[in-house]
């Protein structure tokens, strides 16, 4: 033996030996090594700090289930990971580690200092304590807990790495490639059926690696398994999540385990639908529960198995067990045989099989029954241990570097609780085994409560003539949670485990108690003299280990993270300056700034160019919706206000939609084309929510009309021509359609060609001039509206964005909904009775039009505001009062809606919502602003030619 | 139409070529968004046959609903107006794209995003789906070779994950 490495035996590679480093010093492992079994190798016992006390921790177990030695891994700029557990980390050349929650350094923490003071950090101890004064705990106290109680350092750059994901679909998902698992795969293999096989580690065999007996029949199974054509094994993958419908989610990690950083994804995201699951995921070994458990070289009596014969690692140079089950034995007799010298056995019961004594005998242990550890002396490392007779409390002192503790096994029923099916007690083995599924799986193996290792005997915690309250018997290692924690929860009144575990937090957060739930509960279950069975079992919640976002958000991010919806012209927007806002999904030009223009600057220079000449814009992402059928008119009589049957093809209208409850959802222009078909526009962000309830109507309200509806919002670009001389620009490019003022009247359409290309050419107008809406297939409109700039130079013509489009808009009194209303605004209210059909029988929200609340005065309503200095531009969202000089809090009667600058009339405009506004006409309103209060006249919403002479030319 | 107006596509006209499969921009085609009370009302108005069974693709005619339908062709289809029948017919050529997905990691390419099972996705069928958030149409023309239809603001996003997810 070369330090703590084993002469012979392992599955690592001792050709290929690999350098790391840890908190800054220069290790030396081999491939195949684990960053636990590297470290141990070379003589290290202290590898964390704990989370509450800043206690020294070591390495407890051999798999996921390690709950101290949680480490971070730096991989460069960016690609920090904090909180992985040593024993998942495979060691690789250059590999980067650290530990965490300690400072200045590992071994000299200041934080230790928890530790002797941990009488006053008792469970319940935050809530407790720092609740007063309240403005105390967002600035001193949290800030302050924050820094002292925690896990790694959440990474703090942009995560360069890419991650991919991917759905599968099989009829066999296999959890667990341990012997279980694997024999699930085989027996299935020569079957059609599709299979996956999945395991957290870097080769398969799970329990079979610490078994060099199993080797040949591992190597056997898996050469079969990978030439099997129907099988697909992942390795390095965690299968995290169980959902509804055999849905399994997983991660495979793909990198981490290389030397360099590369271009291929770091980790990738399995969705798998599964036809059955089987879950074979093992046993986790349960620690024993006593004073000092938690002192590094205190270890489960399996990761001491795994680390001499999978890693050939020995634990230590003088080993003793404390154990309640024939398993620790066979651990124990395991290691002799590797070559690992063991001290003592402790056994905790009085009597068990001969054949264990005969065998412990026979390699000259020594063996102390009907005995327990009652200390642990030693700080980094186990020095020696305490321990008595369970009865009469006589002690011997064992001097060892290792303490191994074997307390039995808990079935891993994580997943299988996550797919919610059932768990039965059995009391001879002190856990929950899966019961009645609830999905199409089944357990097999150790994770079904069916293995070999013997029997034991379940003890809560062991007997100690010691002061129970005085000694630290940790029971959640990771959370920091010790067995007179919980006896304290049980004093303090808490009775179900749900409320103990929240108090104390135990098998909480990343840990989801694999070591600690089953001690917990034995414990509660005594302190409350009560069965296990009636005080409860909390829930296991995905994730099974920790995931990185990364993985998670696989391709979400970048430009990817979410579509955004551009039009057909947005590429010439973006050549031409354009400053963009996103509507909904949409990317919008905002406004087109000249050189040296801010934003005012060129909105008001867009607007004065719409009303003195033409401006142009890409109203391409209005809602379209195509409405077929014989029940077409009947069908949007019913869903809009206003009466729509008498509309003559050709001809446009305003349709104004309610919710149910009568208030307006949107607006928009609609055009009937033929007696059965409607073009319907809606506004750019309820295109698809009008739609739906449109379509929620036809199949649910009244499906017995012919009538279909068909989104077109992306069949068309529409390029809206605004302004004087619209016409005149548009005339020479137009045939098939009169485009004279007689034979086009405003609120019209009509079909032809524009540039050659067909359109549906609307004449309608949101700005108050003359103005079309051009509608040409999709593809054709960056060509099209390319062709009216060029032709349009002759009127200097202007592109304009959404900022220029509200203040025309607003310039005119038309209201954008989502804006000026908010869902509690009635038409009445807007301002638009005048759109909601008095003679209509019936339309969607007519009946709650009759509501008291909605008929009653006082109601919000929207009115137009002219400040009394022209100058002042009122901030939207600014609250109303109606006398300044009342007491503060004032009443507040309303607020701003839409507020601009109008270049066109020399002063600012407004819409407010107020109070019984419509009679306040003329009257005097309070806007406190920022500094001063600003005043405000009532005014009608029409602020710009309201005769409409500028309309119909 | 005029040839001197340019077509202006969402994504580039450049094959994305990677290791067992390509991505390409199909070239233009009319659709139609068939809608119909019956399948014999709408074969009386296009005087063809329909596919009766969803998912079933018929003459260029997929059947994506128990009253809708999708035709893709070559040729322009006339709009009826007031047949009286209860059938719609809407122009929506310009409303999607077609990115052709081909090779022999077409299908592994599809469920990067899409839940879809493609081993039990016969050829010839069509279905509306999702990629990712994205809704699309999967037509299954071969056993390697898929078009893939996404409305056009949403294609430059659907471009970008498939090329990202063939480069993996």
């Amino acid at each position: 033996m070369s330090g703590y490495r084993l002469e012979n035996g392992g599955r690592i590679d001792r050709s290929r030996p690999v350098e790391f480093s840890f908190d800054g010093n220069p290790y030396q492992g081999f491939a195949g090594d684990t960053l636990a079994s590297a470290l141990l190798a070379n003589g290290i016992s202290l590898f964390g700090r704990s989370f509450k006390y800043h206690r020294p921790r070591g390495i407890m177990a051999a798999g996921s289930e390690e709950p101290n030695a949680l480490i971070s891994v730096d991989r460069g700029a960016g690609r920090f990971t904090p909180n992985l557990r040593a024993t998942g980390v495979e060691i690789h050349a250059g590999l980067n580690a650290f530990s965490q929650n300690r400072w200045p350094s590992l071994k000299r923490d200041f934080g230790a200092i928890n530790d002797r003071l941990g009488m006053f950090f008792p469970a319940g101890f935050y809530n407790k304590t720092f609740m007063w004064p309240r403005s105390f705990w967002e600035k001193l106290y949290e800030p302050a807990i924050r820094k002292m109680a925690g896990l790694g350092d959440a990474p703090t750059q942009e995560d360069p790495d890419i991650y991919a994901s991917t759905y599968a679909h099989c009829d066999l998902l296999i959890v667990g490639a341990g012997p279980a698992g694997i024999d699930a795969a085989l027996e299935a293999m020569g079957s059609n059926k599709r299979i996956i096989l999945i395991d957290e580690q870097d080769e398969l065999g799970g329990g079979a690696l610490a078994d060099p007996a199993l080797w040949p029949w591992l190597e056997r199974s898996r050469k079969a398994l990978i030439d099997a054509p129907n099988v697909t094994i992942l390795t390095r993958t965690t299968a995290f999540g169980y959902y509804h419908d055999n849905f399994i989610g997983a991660v495979q990690r793909l990198t981490d385990h290389m030397p360099n950083n590369s271009d291929s994804p770091r980790e990738k995201l399995w969705r798998v639908r599964a036809g059955e699951v089987v879950l074979a995921q093992g046993a986790i070994e349960r620690p024993l529960v006593f004073d000092g458990n938690d002192t590094p070289g205190v270890m489960l009596s399996s990761a001491a198995k795994v680390f001499a014969n999978r890693f050939g690692v020995a634990v230590g140079t003088s080993v003793a067990l404390m154990t309640a089950h024939d398993s620790g034995w066979h651990d124990v007799f395991a290691l002799v045989k590797a070559g690992v010298g063991i001290k003592a056995v402790i056994d905790v019961r009085t009597e068990l099989s001969s054949a264990l004594l005969d065998e412990a005998s026979r390699l000259g242990i020594n063996v102390y029954l009907n005995h327990s550890v009652t200390g642990v002396n030693g700080r980094h490392r186990v020095t020696s241990i305490q321990i008595c007779n369970n009865d009469d409390f006589v002690g011997a002192r064992i001097d060892c570097d290792t303490l191994l503790m074997a307390g039995g096994w808990t079935p891993s029923v994580h997943l299988w609780s996550h797919s919610k099916g059932s768990l039965a007690w059995r009391d001879d083995i002190g856990a929950y085994v899966p019961d009645q599924p609830n999905e199409n799986a089944r357990c097999v193996g150790a994770c079904s409560g069916g293995w070999d290792f013997g029997s034991g005997m379940i003890v809560d915690v062991l007997p100690t003539p010691k002061d129970q309250s005085r000694i630290k018997a940790f029971v959640d290692f990771q959370n920091d949670v010790t067995a007179k924690d919980i006896k304290l929860a049980v004093r303090e009144g808490f009775r179900s485990i749900e409320h103990i575990k929240r108090y104390t937090t135990n098998g909480m957060a990343t840990d989801q108690g694999k070591t600690s739930n089953l001690n917990g509960l034995q414990i509660a279950s005594t302190a409350l003299a009560k069965p296990v069975t009636d005080i409860g079992l909390t829930s296991f919640r995905p994730p099974y280990t920790p995931q990185t976002f990364g993985a998670l958000a696989a391709h979400a991010k970048g430009a990817l993270f979410q579509p955004t919806r551009t039009t057909n012209i947005d590429g010439w927007a973006a050549e031409n300056g354009a400053v963009f806002e996103l509507v909904a999904q949409w990317r919008r030009a905002r406004y087109f700034p000249k050189m040296g223009e801010d934003m005012h600057a060129a909105v008001n220079r867009e607007c004065v160019a719409v009303r003195s000449s033409v401006g142009i814009f890409d109203a391409s992402t209005l809602g379209k919706i195509e409405v077929v059928g014989p029940d077409a008119a009947e069908f949007l009589n019913r869903m809009y206000t206003n009466p729509w049957k008498a509309l003559e093809p050709g001809r446009c209208r305003y349709g104004l939609l309610l919710k149910e409850d009568g208030f307006i959802t949107d607006d928009g222009v609609s055009a009937r084309l033929a007696p059965d078909r409607f073009h319907l526009t809606t506004t750019t962000g309820g295109a698809a929510r009008v739609l739906n309830m449109m379509e929620d109507y036809l199949q649910t309200e009244w499906p017995d009309l012919d009538v279909w509806l068909t989104s077109t919002t992306e069949q068309y670009a529409v390029i809206a021509l605004q302004g004087p001389n619209a016409r005149k620009l548009l005339e020479p490019l137009v045939e098939g359609i009169d485009l004279s003022a007689d034979a086009f009247p405003h609120m019209a359409i009509r079909e032809g060609t524009i540039c050659g290309i067909p359109t549906r050419l609307f004449r309608v107008s949101f700005t108050g001039e003359l103005g079309f809406e051009i509608n040409v297939p999709t593809a054709y409109g960056r060509a099209v509206w390319e062709h009216l700039m060029a032709e349009g130079a002759k009127f200097d013509i202007t592109p304009y964005g959404t900022e220029a489009m509200h203040v025309l808009r607003a310039e005119k009194g038309f209201i954008i909904v989502g804006q000026d209303t908010d869902g509690t605004i009635t038409p009445f209210d807007a301002g638009l009775d005048w759109a909601a059909g008095k003679k209509k029988p019936d339309f969607v929200g007519k009946r709650s039009m009759a509501r008291p609340d909605i008929v009653a005065p006082g109601r919000k309503q929207l009115v137009g505001l002219l400040t009394d200095d022209p100058n002042v531009v009122l901030e939207e969202g600014a609250q109303i009062v109606a006398d300044p000089r009342q007491p503060i809090p004032m009443t507040m009667i309303g607020h701003v809606t839409s507020s601009y600058w109008s270049e066109t009339l020399g002063r600012s405009i407004a819409f407010a919502l107020v109070a019984g506004g419509h009679e306040m006409m003329g009257g005097m309103l309070y806007i406190p602003m920022p500094g001063k209060t600003h005043e405000a006249k009532v005014s009608g919403m029409v602020f710009y030619d309201a005769e409409g002479a500028r309309l119909h030319v | 139409m005029s040839d001197a107006l340019f077509r202006n596509e969402p994504v580039s006209s450049t094959p994305c070529v990677a290791d067992g499969v390509s991505i390409s921009l199909a070239a233009p085609l009319k659709r139609y968004s068939l809608r119909a009370r019956t399948a014999e009302a709408l074969e009386t108005v296009l005087n063809a046959k329909v596919p009766q069974k969803i998912g079933a693709t018929e003459g260029g005619i997929a059947c994506l609903g128990p009253d809708e339908w999708f035709l893709r062709t070559a040729a322009e289809t006339a709009m009826p107006t007031d047949t009286g029948l209860p059938v719609a017919i809407t122009d929506i050529s310009e409303r999607s794209i077609c990115l052709v997905v081909e090779g022999p990691r077409a299908a592994e390419l599809l469920m990067t995003g899409c839940p879809l099972d493609f081993d039990n996705f016969a050829v010839g069928r069509a279905t509306r789906t999702i990629y990712e958030t994205v809704e699309i149409i999967i037509i299954r023309e071969g056993e390697d070779r898929f078009h893939v239809e996404v409305w056009r603001s949403f294609a430059a996003w659907l471009w970008t994950a498939f090329t990202a997810a063939a480069s993996h």
